[in-house]
């Protein structure tokens, strides 16, 4: 009686984290019903080319200041949170994954290029550990600007705020006064970013990262030597270039860097609202039940 | 032609501009946002224990003494949400939601031990607290959102009454406390905020609570936040339930 009840609970529970471990293909199906944005092709490798090249023939609304304007509120579209930022075929089980088409640009191939050990860890993450953000932890950088649902961005001159709706509570700072990193002891999940202008595009460097978090749903994984360059450009009013290069010396054999569009709500009074998340969690029972533990961070070999 | 007309207009317009921000406003000598209205943006944080408990109170092992924010120093509860408070003082170990590292709630956000940001525009302030990555959109000028909502941090709208920011804040969950001594609210908590500089690094903070499902009448807490000056200061992170 008492295995019958303890089994249905873990059938319930395991019910609760089936859609997060195999979410229904959103990524594929995106890119499939969205063949070009902003007159390009909305694959990654295809988008990347095209859209710095209409970028340069774009001059873009200006702060008082004279730096461009990326003020608004941004969707990703095609990032969709993030399934899986390389390649994959498909899931054919129920419910499972449907393809996804690489965001990385850079190797061409479009694979993380992980150290050996680093691959294999990856593939045990899936097996063995919760995607950190399915506890309500913070997305990290740069799976922030992926995330699903919005995220606004608010320019003061000396800084620049990136708020996000989804996920409970993520947002980041980036300090545009010039001022220097923190020092290596601090190790956040949002990072510590600086941020300057390269032209019309905004360029943010964020180091002082924990480490403790995935790019996406798969086990993609960094450490707390990760430092991202993102670069920000106009390719129209409501269309931005996200590109986002990966150095981690602890991880990868070399930097890698990663694309995609984030398209403006056009919405008139459009307002991001409240996302509780942790305070009504009950998913992460159901991943302990169903054999997975938290992400410890990586492991790196003896 | 055109040109010397603009600069005449300019040579005209500029006095009366000047004169109308020093008379109008008050209190002269604050920064000002392009809309000229005081400037909020900047890192706050209190000064007091109210986090520990909003009355007079002293010092327990590892509690320090401190001097109320509540005006008059009492909390008209009804008589059984009296009795509620007590229970949640004797269960504050574990009963207090900051302990579950929830959503901190209004204004309780404001006077955690820990600083919080002002980012400032024209139709939207965002408050971003160091505790657990807490947001708080207080858009300026429009109505409160149709039918009840139950946020942990309430539906917020802001309105400026001369150099005053005035925030009326609805749409609230039960599930926060003011303070780790037990103190509380209903889902029919409407709490409005009065911020005011009072020079350039001190903010006159008031918020008034109403809720007649637990209070007899409303009552007011008062207090000052403090910007944060040190060079290179910026908000860490205290992600609670982490650890």
């Amino acid at each position: 009686m008492r295995g019958s009840l303890v089994r249905s609970i873990a059938l319930a529970a395991l019910a609760v984290a089936l859609p997060f471990i195999w979410p229904p293909s959103l990524a594929g199906q995106a890119s499939k019903n969205r063949p070009m944005i902003a007159g390009c092709p909305s694959v990654s490798a295809k988008f990347h080319p095209c859209a710095l090249e209409k970028a340069k023939a774009f001059s873009p609304s200006r702060m008082p200041d004279g730096t461009p304007n990326l003020q608004g509120i941004w969707d990703a579209p095609l990032a969709m949170g993030f399934q899986n930022i390389e390649d994959f075929p498909g899931d054919p089980r129920p419910g499972g994954f449907g393809p996804a088409v690489s965001v990385i640009v850079d190797p061409p191939d479009g694979r993380v290029p992980y150290q050996p050990w680093a691959r294999t860890q990856r593939d045990e993450n899936i097996k063995t550990y919760i995607d950190p953000y399915a506890q309500c932890l913070p997305t990290g950088v740069p799976r922030q600007m992926a995330n699903f649902r919005t995220r606004q961005i608010t320019q003061l001159g000396n800084l620049i705020a990136i708020v996000n709706e989804a996920g409970g509570h993520i947002f980041r700072v980036v300090h545009m006064d010039g001022r220097a990193h923190l020092s290596p002891t601090f190790k956040l999940w949002m990072g510590d970013s600086i941020g300057h202008w390269d032209g019309n595009t905004l360029v943010i460097e964020t180091t002082n990262l924990n480490g403790r978090w995935w790019y996406d749903s798969m086990g993609h994984f960094a450490s707390d030597a990760l430092k991202v360059t993102e670069r920000l450009t106009l390719v129209d009013a409501d269309t931005l270039h996200y590109q986002a290069t990966m150095e981690d010396p602890k991880v990868y054999a070399r930097p890698w860097t990663m694309v995609f569009p984030l398209e403006r709500i056009k919405e008139k009074g459009y307002e991001q609202m409240e996302e509780a998340c942790h305070e009504g969690d009950h998913d992460a029972a159901g991943f302990v039940l169903g054999g997975f533990r938290p992400y410890p961070g990586p492991r790196f070999p003896q | 032609m055109r040109r010397s007309l603009f600069a005449i207009a300019s040579i005209a317009v500029v006095p009366v501009f000047v004169f109308a921000q020093g008379a109008g406003a008050g209190q002269t000598g604050l920064h000002r946002t392009a809309d000229g209205k005081p400037d909020l943006s900047g890192i706050w944080q209190v000064m007091n224990n109210a986090n520990w408990n909003l009355q007079d109170h002293n010092a327990e092992k590892g509690v320090p003494a401190g001097q109320g924010v509540v005006d008059g120093n009492e909390i008209p509860y009804t008589p059984a949400a009296a009795a509620k408070k007590k229970s949640n003082y004797e269960n504050r170990a574990t009963a207090d939601p900051e302990t579950k590292c929830y959503l901190p709630g209004v204004p309780r956000a404001n006077y955690l031990p820990f600083p919080f940001q002002i980012v400032q525009t024209a139709g939207q302030i965002t408050m971003l607290y160091e505790y657990a990555h807490t947001v708080r959109n207080i858009f300026m000028g429009t109505p409160h959102i149709e039918g009840q909502l139950f946020w942990w941090m309430g539906d917020s709208r802001g309105r400026w009454e001369g150099d005053t920011l005035v925030v009326d804040v609805t749409d609230f969950n039960d599930e926060t406390w003011f303070d780790r001594a037990g103190n509380f609210h209903s889902d029919q908590l409407h709490v409005v905020e009065h911020y005011t500089l009072i020079d350039p690094d001190h903010i006159n903070y008031e918020a008034t609570i109403e809720d007649p499902k637990t209070f007899t009448r409303p009552w007011k807490m008062s207090m000052i936040l403090n910007r944060h000056k040190e060079k290179n200061f910026r908000l860490l992170e205290y992600e609670c339930f982490s650890f």
